[in-house]
């Protein structure tokens, strides 16, 4: 095995083609002996991203739990070893960045052609696509 | 999901050094999930400045197609790699477009920018549209 694709970040919505890309990660990540790193990133519009009493919206923390822990089960299945990561912030950019840091040690993206927000466009997602231009980690769109 | 998705990878080459890195990544990808290489080269018919001096630029093209295609392969076959070329004519992305839709190929694999200079910070035009309208899934390599 000489793919190099250890580390596979997944970007998490709870939509139907967020969970195509998790199949898609999964599946490469057999191949490689790779980890998947499953983000979500609730949407905090602008300054509540500073303020304490953001994070203090349980129902939608509730629910993405739940995502994290579904994707989790569905990895554990396959035998795949899957960190979750939940943060807060403007999606596409805390993705990318999410990717950039070195720390974090991404090899590459899988993510959905479409997220929740566009369910019936025909064209990527605006976090796709924003995540495409900025991240510097080899990009896979999944349709 | 099936044990294998990824049966037929597409890798559109332009010479360039993007193009050469997605190369090397699809022969990764080729080696660990067994998959057939379709190589493409599109030569980008634009409008020409001189309807007599069309045919001899067409040529030039044609030929440095070839000559790329004939490097690609050769980058490819040092890895015991088999793979099909194709050479086409017309818009690039609507051509890969076809050639996706005519092979069945389940997977895309480009460098984020291509020969042009202009987005040199930024994601290619050609991958930007292939992103975006291409049937099946795509991988970028940066």
């Amino acid at each position: 095995m000489k793919i190099k694709t250890k580390k596979i970040l997944v970007p998490l919505d709870g939509s139907k083609n967020s969970l195509r890309g998790l199949d898609m990660a999964i599946h490469l990540a057999r191949q490689s002996h790779g980890t998947i790193t499953a983000l979500t990133v609730k949407s905090v519009p602008g300054i509540y991203a500073i303020h304490p009493l953001g994070f203090l919206d349980f129902n939608t923390m509730k629910e993405i739990k739940k995502n994290l822990d579904d994707a989790k089960v569905r990895a554990a299945k396959k035998g795949i070893k899957l960190t979750s990561k939940a943060i807060s912030g403007d999606p596409g950019y805390d993705i990318a960045k999410f990717a950039n840091d070195r720390k974090n040690g991404i090899d590459m993206v899988v993510i959905g052609a479409r997220g929740r927000s566009s369910a019936k466009e025909i064209f990527l997602g605006s976090v796709s696509n924003y995540v495409l231009h900025k991240s510097k980690k080899p990009v896979l769109v999944v349709k | 999901m099936t044990s294998n998705n990824f049966k037929k990878i597409l890798v559109p080459v332009d010479g360039s050094k993007c193009s050469n890195k997605a190369l090397l990544r699809s022969c990764e990808l080729v080696e660990v999930f067994n998959s057939k290489l379709i190589l493409l080269y599109v030569a980008e018919k634009s409008t020409p400045v001189n309807l007599l001096d069309r045919k001899e630029y067409m040529e030039l093209i044609r030929k440095f197609g070839n000559k790329t295609l004939e490097r690609a392969t050769h980058v490819v076959e040092k890895k015991n790699i088999s793979c099909k070329t194709i050479l086409k004519e017309g818009n690039v992305v609507s051509e890969i477009k076809k050639v996706v839709k005519s092979e069945n190929c389940d997977l895309i694999i480009v460098g984020n920018k291509g020969l042009g200079a202009v987005g040199r910070f930024l994601l290619g035009s050609v991958s930007n549209k292939l992103a975006q309208h291409a049937p099946c899934s795509v991988l970028i390599v940066k």
